[in-house]
């Protein structure tokens, strides 16, 4: 226990010593984990929403009137069962013409000259939920066919599918950006021990001299950098909580978008980026020290060449 | 407790700093290695405390061949040897009983033990009062005092000192080997590199003399004339 207690005396010893290199490997690990979890928090955003999106309407088929243009009476009641009878597809709902005015006037409520029209124009229509998105176009295709009674087909699925390769593009990206960025904090985080090893070279060549294993020697860097990275992890995982909570609240008013993360995902990953704070913190520790301790034999202060 | 056998020791350049030395020192012995400048003397502590390989030959200390011991192994080697150097290697960021008992620290030694080992060491050396005080605050006698009681704090069965004494007036110097003295007289084994005459004189004890790297004289109870009229 004493040991444990000295060798984390050691340690803030050092980090208190080199406040001002310790701050900048903070800073560098604080930057980069922050970019890296807040493209996660982007992605996760766009993920809540496009399967949100993706639980309404997929497809719309506008129709025809009936009864005029050759239409028959009762095609589109027709229609809806054959659709509905289709494998891709989950559920329908048909939309009269009076609730597609009825829908028209909430959705351009007090906009006058909007307004202004004559509802007989709004078709009549029938809303498809799939049973999965990426079915779309053969549904798209089937309803082309019913060029009689169908007047217009639209998709949300093409905008979904432009969210989910958007999505991607940001898992990728955020996931290079985390590579890219988590190698720039561990190789700081090795100069950073690096100069801590220098500016107590005369501790540690008593250290050997006293008969110190090499361990016991690098355990205070290892935890010196360990605390850099998850001191900088932290701070990152709580400033980019603060933004996505501030994001969250600002985009309340929203319906068709939503903006909040949820605790458990913040918790898990945010856990998560500690994790990977401290074994980047460790990771650059060991980096520094391998050319230091590496053939450490002498009690002398084994400084490398290049300080 | 340390035998050097055909020891040569030859640095990059070919500068050869120990020259097939061969040596004996019982427990409980005080050595005095002495010579001029360049002779060897601290090349011969060093490969001791295992600081530099032996380029030909064997050492063992405490009984363990340390010419082939593993690198891991050397921290273990230098918990039996205490060592005491002519510029006192003390933490200037820690007080006098810090700095002793951080050679206890950095081998795990529990609180309970190191508390009561620093104080009685620190009286050994006459510094009890001056514990809490920093090595800026203390004479060079004081320092190399501390430095000494940080070697002995671990009771090691052997201390190697390299020109103790370099840095201290005559009479600081007296008061050091005395202390040196009182810690062999425990049973302890005590290799000294010095060139300081009178010490070696005054004490009467063994002498091994170096000259280019070669031991040229070995007298049971000698003094440093028998060098200086080479």
């Amino acid at each position: 226990m004493s040991r444990v207690i000295f060798l984390m005396k050691e340690a803030m010893i050092s980090l208190r010593r080199n406040l001002l290199i310790v701050a900048g490997a903070v800073l560098a690990v604080f930057i980069s984990l922050s970019l890296a979890f807040g493209a996660l928090v982007v992605n996760e955003i766009l993920r809540v929403n496009t399967l949100a999106w993706q639980e309404g309407v997929h497809v719309i088929a506008f129709l025809w009137d009936e009864g005029e243009n050759g239409v028959p009476v009762n095609a589109h009641a027709t229609l809806e069962r054959e659709v509905q009878s289709w494998d891709e597809v989950k559920n329908t709902r048909y939309v009269t013409k009076s609730e597609a005015w009825l829908e028209y006037q909430e959705l351009f409520a007090g906009q006058e000259e909007l307004l202004e029209i004559d509802p007989t124009i709004l078709p009549a229509s029938i809303r498809i939920e799939l049973e999965d998105i990426d079915l779309y176009s053969s549904v798209r295709f089937r309803l082309d066919q019913q060029q009689q009674t169908v007047r217009e087909v639209r998709t949300a699925a093409e905008s979904i599918e432009q969210l989910q390769t958007l999505s991607n593009f940001l898992n990728v990206f955020g996931l290079g950006m985390a590579i890219v960025l988590g190698l720039a904090a561990v190789v700081l985080i090795a100069n950073t021990i690096r100069l801590a090893i220098y500016a107590r070279r005369d501790e540690v060549s008593i250290m050997k001299l006293v008969g110190a294993s090499n361990w016991f020697i690098r355990v205070p860097f290892l935890m010196e950098g360990m605390i850099e990275g998850v001191v900088g992890a932290a701070l990152a995982v709580f400033f980019v909580w603060l933004g996505s909570t501030n994001l969250a609240r600002a985009g309340e008013g929203f319906t068709l978008v939503r903006l909040d993360v949820a605790t458990d995902w913040f918790f898990q990953w945010g856990l998560l980026f500690l994790i990977f704070g401290a074994v980047a913190g460790i990771i650059g520790s060991m980096l520094g020290l391998s050319r230091y301790l590496r053939d450490a034999e002498g009690t002398g202060p084994d400084i490398p060449t290049g300080f | 407790m340390i035998r050097l056998e055909n020891v040569t020791k030859v640095y990059e350049g070919g500068t050869i700093a120990a020259n097939d030395v061969s040596l004996d020192i019982n427990k409980g012995e005080f050595v005095f290695l002495v010579g001029a400048s360049g002779s060897g003397k601290s090349t011969l502590i060093r490969l001791m405390l295992r600081d530099e390989p032996v380029t030909r030959g064997k050492i063992w200390v405490a009984g363990k061949d340390i010419s082939t011991l593993p690198k891991w192994k050397i921290p273990y080697l230098r918990r039996t040897v205490g060592t005491v150097f002519q510029d006192y290697k003390l933490l200037p960021n820690k007080t006098v009983a810090e700095n002793v008992a951080f050679a206890l620290e950095v081998l795990g030694r529990p609180r309970s033990v190191i508390g009561p080992q620093v104080e009685q060491v620190l009286d050994l050396v006459g510094l009890s009062d001056k514990a809490v005080r920093y090595p800026r605050q203390l004479s060079g006698g004081e320092q190399q005092r501390v430095s000494v009681a940080r070697s002995f704090v671990n009771r090691p069965p052997i201390m190697l000192c390299d020109e103790p004494t370099g840095n201290l007036d005559p009479k600081t110097s007296v008061g050091l080997m005395k202390l040196l003295d009182r810690i062999n007289r425990t049973g302890t084994t005590i290799v000294m590199a010095t060139h300081d005459h009178a010490i070696v004189d005054a004490m009467k004890r063994r002498v091994v003399a170096l000259e280019d790297g070669k031991l040229v004289r070995d007298d049971e109870t000698g003094g440093y004339e028998g060098l200086d009229s080479r």
